[in-house]
């Protein structure tokens, strides 16, 4: 199979160089850092220093169990959209919960990603978020938003819980799956619908792709969307074949365009402000309620959570800048 | 009652490096992964996100992903014996793209002659294999918190 | 270091592998009549019937390295006193298919062995050297096939003929992906070359051994000796079937195939080792493939005794440690055996220090009499009781791989180098805690003792040079549209899964094509190897 072939070209942003502003990797990356340590006391300061919150970059979504290759995938994929503009990839792993630490970036690493400016990737790691995306994850989103990013790749690993989270975040979500994945699907049914807008049968070349395609298309025609709705296709990759990449990249091209045309951006934005302000509100919490005694819980349930309120108050009440 | 306003994470040895973004790579040609690795793990085990680049990595790419990924430190992980050349290029690179402050490690196999010339580059730490890893966690930890 | 490594370590109560070691063991341990005979099958006693006494060991020695010119200085110096076997080592950029003005390449050139980018500088290795009498092992696996192939074009130029080479390729790429890093291609079509060479070798060169099976690299990268002798046999089996694949005759390959090995500390558990696999092996051989010859059932190997077990504080320990990790070589029927030097941790072996090494093994050999009778550790209770406990060990590591779906899969998603790091990182803390006893290191110290380390390995920085100079020379002197024609042969050769590749490559050597032109050509169709990175 002939090997993968490199964007090394720069062709012009289609809106043209001057209105991009030119992204500065280094602060950046700082940014990011912060942001990801920033404690929900200082989330919300910079908040209070920011634009409204407007997120402009269309989202794509990459999930799947680990050993589907989606990681391989996701850079591929970035790579080639960022032929056409300017790609930030995020890829969460997760934390060590004994450790608290994480090896990141644990997949399969491209050289072609120093070479090409367009493109800019970021590894983070869950650390203790609930649903399996990290922390301020909305926020690092918005930050690579105002860093002049045309699109944004989140990839995480997981099924489940991690995939309706990550589909709230996101436009459009590509759910990738293996052979053997079979029961899987089985098992969804009529929930296929709400995991993606694009299925993807990776590591196609192994036995049992074919037939795993067919029964996601089984599980999708025997309950189809509305007409107004969109139907997922299924697309077959393997990152030998460039072909295939190009295919997913189309696909997404597709939805993308099926989104505008059918405007519910407004209905996406208001779950991404419900989900962000639910996951400042339980980080806060969580944090407040491992710290509490035995001593604490001596009082009824009803004063219980008055005094948590009236922390909850104090705690948000100080806002500090957060340092840069 | 108290209430905590924040938890903090106790700092422990064993998390000496929560928080803490460390990059772990290869440059040059040499193929001897296993040092790099087991220092990877260590770091994790000590609370660090590590992100560790796999072997044959050029000066270029390490540079971007370390300024990409914001990470505290660099650990060159160099058996081959041409650290002093690569460690060289890698630190150029970062001081050209602006990031001169992230700090540099080597590790592996450094005669010891060489090592006043790798800390006048800016090196802040060598750590040869036979160094016990509690000992090199804590190195980093001090340089880094 | 912490206080426990004052007290007075205890003795373990299982092997470094994790065998239990009880504290007796009987006669009810042992099956006399299962132990078998030297040289009948399974072999577990020895491949030959007399031993040593048929034919002492080989007593290999190391040379240093250095440009291809002052190695030729150096191996006409050897060969001059005596020596006829050489053993060369290549730089990496020649290891990993780089030519040596690329911009990878530039700072590793000649550093860990000779820069051998073209036929020019094969030539200049080998002038004033008749092929035809001495026998040259080549420390290559990447681009092994490429090395050979230019080995052969330097003899066709010497008018040597082909059966008169002897020598040996390591040529191993299975051991590569997951603890040498010299890889280039993707699993699949590196497998095709080796099987290429092995096949193209046993009938060009008869007496050529086209593949050294290395055990000794995840030994370094953290394997115990049960998983050292499993990967390393799950590995010669995918050679096996893979030569199959390719149309071989396995009683006829299987002949030339051959292994080695580190032998460390743990003298039971290194004897042991050796002796099931030789029962693994020969049963494999005659079960799995049906082959009938005993030459081709035999389970034949070299050893190196040191390396990571050695180390720098109280040098002299080193001697000792050597010495022993000998006798087990011995002891345990090794066909060839490379003792390191006592100096080799921490700086170039001086010549005192390398003559030792030899010395090691040639008081043991004839003053101590061990190797005077066949496997005189046969019978012994514990013995034999351990290396059944050592082959059932290594055959679940073996059927663990085969669950997963085979080394190569095993290798392609990181499963194997996963195992590594983690086993790795045990050690490490082993050693670190004192739990591991390494006496001068963690225990018994010299707490006064100040390591000096003496002369490293300096490249003239001018020899780098030098060597692109004369890169860029055979460049513009060669007759390009050849080498054009010879790499376009090579690559549509490479597309098709079909002919044997060397006749192709020996065409290329003789055109000066470069060694990172011909991987070139066989990248362009195969692609790279994507090291999965797993932790």
């Amino acid at each position: 199979m002939p090997p993968v072939t490199t964007a090394s070209d720069q062709t012009p942003l289609p809106f043209g160089a001057a209105s991009a502003p030119t992204l500065d990797r280094r602060g950046l990356g700082r940014r990011l850092s912060a942001l990801a340590n920033a404690s929900t006391a200082e989330v919300m300061a910079l908040d209070a220093q920011s634009p409204p919150y407007r997120p402009l970059a269309p989202r794509i979504g990459l999930t799947g169990s680990p050993g589907a290759g989606k990681s391989t995938l996701g850079g591929r994929l970035a790579v080639l959209r960022s032929l056409q503009r300017r790609v930030g990839l995020l890829a969460i792993d997760p934390s060590s919960p004994l450790t608290g630490g994480a090896i990141l970036g644990d997949r399969i690493r491209m050289d072609e990603v120093a070479g090409i400016e367009r493109l800019y990737v970021r590894s983070l790691a869950s650390r203790t978020s609930a649903d399996g995306l990290a922390p301020n994850i909305s926020e690092l989103l918005v930050a690579m938003d105002s860093a002049g990013f045309e699109e944004l790749l989140l990839e995480t690993v997981g099924v489940g819980q991690v995939e309706h989270a990550v589909h709230h975040q996101v436009d459009t979500a590509v759910l990738v799956l293996v052979p053997g994945a079979g029961d899987y699907v089985q098992a969804m049914k009529a929930g296929m619908m709400e995991l993606a807008d694009i299925f993807v049968v990776n590591k196609s070349d192994l036995a049992g792709a074919a037939q795993l395609v067919t029964e996601i298309q089984g599980v999708l025609h025997a309950f189809p969307p509305p007409a107004t709705c969109w139907l997922p296709p299924v697309v077959r990759t393997s990152v030998s074949d460039a072909d295939s990449v190009a295919e997913l990249s189309a696909a997404i091209d597709r939805h993308q365009s099926w989104l505008n045309a059918h405007n519910n951006a407004a209905q996406r934005q208001l779950q991404r402000q419900r989900y962000r302000l639910r996951s400042l509100l339980e980080r806060q919490l969580a944090e407040m309620v491992s710290a509490l005694g035995p001593d604490f819980f001596q009082a009824s349930l009803h004063q219980q959570v008055q005094t948590l309120a009236k922390s909850l108050q104090v705690g948000f009440g100080s806002l500090s800048p957060l340092k840069p | 009652m108290k209430i905590a306003e924040k938890t903090e994470s106790s700092s422990r040895a064993e998390s000496s490096l929560r928080g803490r973004r460390i990059l772990v790579a290869k440059p040059g040609l040499d193929g001897h992964d296993i040092g790099a690795k087991i220092i990877a793990l260590a770091l994790r085990n000590a609370g660090a996100e590590v992100i560790y680049t796999g072997l044959r990595k050029s000066a270029q790419y390490i540079a971007r992903v370390a300024i990409d990924e914001g990470v505290d430190a660099v650990g060159l992980s160099i058996l081959s014996g041409s650290h002093c050349e690569l460690v060289t290029q890698v630190v150029e690179r970062l001081q050209e793209a602006g990031a001169g402050d992230i700090q540099v490690f080597v590790g592996g196999t450094i005669p010891e002659a060489d090592h006043a010339q790798l800390q006048a580059m800016g090196v802040r730490g060598i750590y040869t294999s036979d160094m016990p890893l509690e000992r090199v966690v804590r190195s980093l930890a001090q340089a880094l918190n | 270091m912490s206080s426990s490594m004052t007290a007075e370590p205890r003795l373990a109560q299982t092997s470094p592998s994790g065998i239990d070691v009880p504290v007796r063991v009987g006669s009810d341990a042992v099956r006399a009549d299962a132990i078998g005979e030297p040289g009948a099958y399974p072999f577990t006693r020895g491949i030959f019937e007399d031993g040593f006494r048929g034919r002492l060991w080989t007593i290999r020695q190391y040379s240093g390295f250095g440009t291809a010119e002052e190695s030729n200085e150096r191996y006409r110096f050897l060969l001059d006193r005596g020596q006829t076997g050489l053993s060369v080592a290549l730089d990496l950029p020649t290891q990993c298919g780089l030519d040596p003005n690329e911009d990878m390449a530039r700072p590793e050139v000649g550093k860990v062995g000779v820069s051998l980018s073209t036929l020019a500088e094969a030539e200049i290795l080998f002038k004033g050297i008749d092929l035809g009498k001495i026998s040259t092992s080549f420390t290559i696996n990447g681009t092994a096939a490429i090395v050979y192939a230019m080995y052969l074009a330097v003899a066709d130029k010497q008018g040597v003929p082909r059966s008169k080479l002897t020598g040996t390729i390591q040529n191993d790429i299975l051991k590569e992906y997951v603890a040498r890093g010299t890889w280039i291609f993707p699993v699949r079509p590196s497998m095709r070359l080796i099987a290429d060479s092995i096949l193209y070798s046993n009938t060009e060169t008869p007496r050529f051994n086209p593949i050294s099976i290395a055990g000794a690299h995840v030994r370094d990268a953290g394997a115990t000796a049960v998983e050292e002798m499993a990967y390393t046999l799950a590995n010669g089996l995918a050679y096996v079937d893979e030569l199959l694949r390719r149309g071989g005759d396995v009683e006829k390959f299987a002949k030339r195939l051959s292994f080695f090995f580190y032998v460390h500390m743990d003298f039971f558990e290194e004897v042991c080792k050796f002796r099931a696999a030789r029962r693994i092996w020969a049963r494999l051989m005659k079960e799995r493939y049906g082959v009938v010859d005993l030459k081709a059932q035999h389970f034949r190997f070299g050893v190196v005794c040191g390396g990571s077990s050695l180390v720098a504080p109280q040098p002299y320990n080193n001697v000792v440690r050597v010495a022993v990790e000998t006798m087990a070589a011995v002891l345990g029927g090794a066909q060839s055996i490379f003792t390191c030097a006592l100096d080799e941790a921490y700086q170039i072996p001086t010549e005192f220090s390398a003559e030792l090494a030899v010395r090691t093994q040639q008081i043991i050999a004839y003053e101590s009499g061990i190797g005077r009778t066949v496997d005189p550790l046969g019978g012994s209770y514990f013995v034999e009781q351990h290396t059944d406990q050592i082959e059932a060990a290594v055959l679940k590591v073996m059927r663990e791989i085969d669950d997963y779906g085979g080394v190569e899969k095993a290798i392609e998603d990181g499963w194997i180098q996963m195992r590594l790091a983690e086993r790795a990182l045990q050690r490490k803390l082993n050693i670190d805690s004192g739990e591991t006893v390494v006496v001068g290191q963690n225990h018994f110290r010299n707490p006064d003792e100040v390591c000096t380390p003496g002369e490293v390995f300096r490249l003239d920085p001018a020899a780098a040079g030098r060597v692109i100079d004369r890169h860029q020379q055979v460049l513009q002197t060669r007759q390009q549209s050849e080498v054009d024609r010879a790499l376009k042969r090579l690559g549509a050769a490479a597309s098709q899964d079909k002919e044997n590749l060397l006749p192709y490559l020996v065409e290329c050597c003789h055109t000066y094509a470069t060694v990172g032109e011909m991987v070139a050509s066989l990248r362009a169709q195969w692609g790279e190897f994507q090291e999965p990175v797993r932790l």
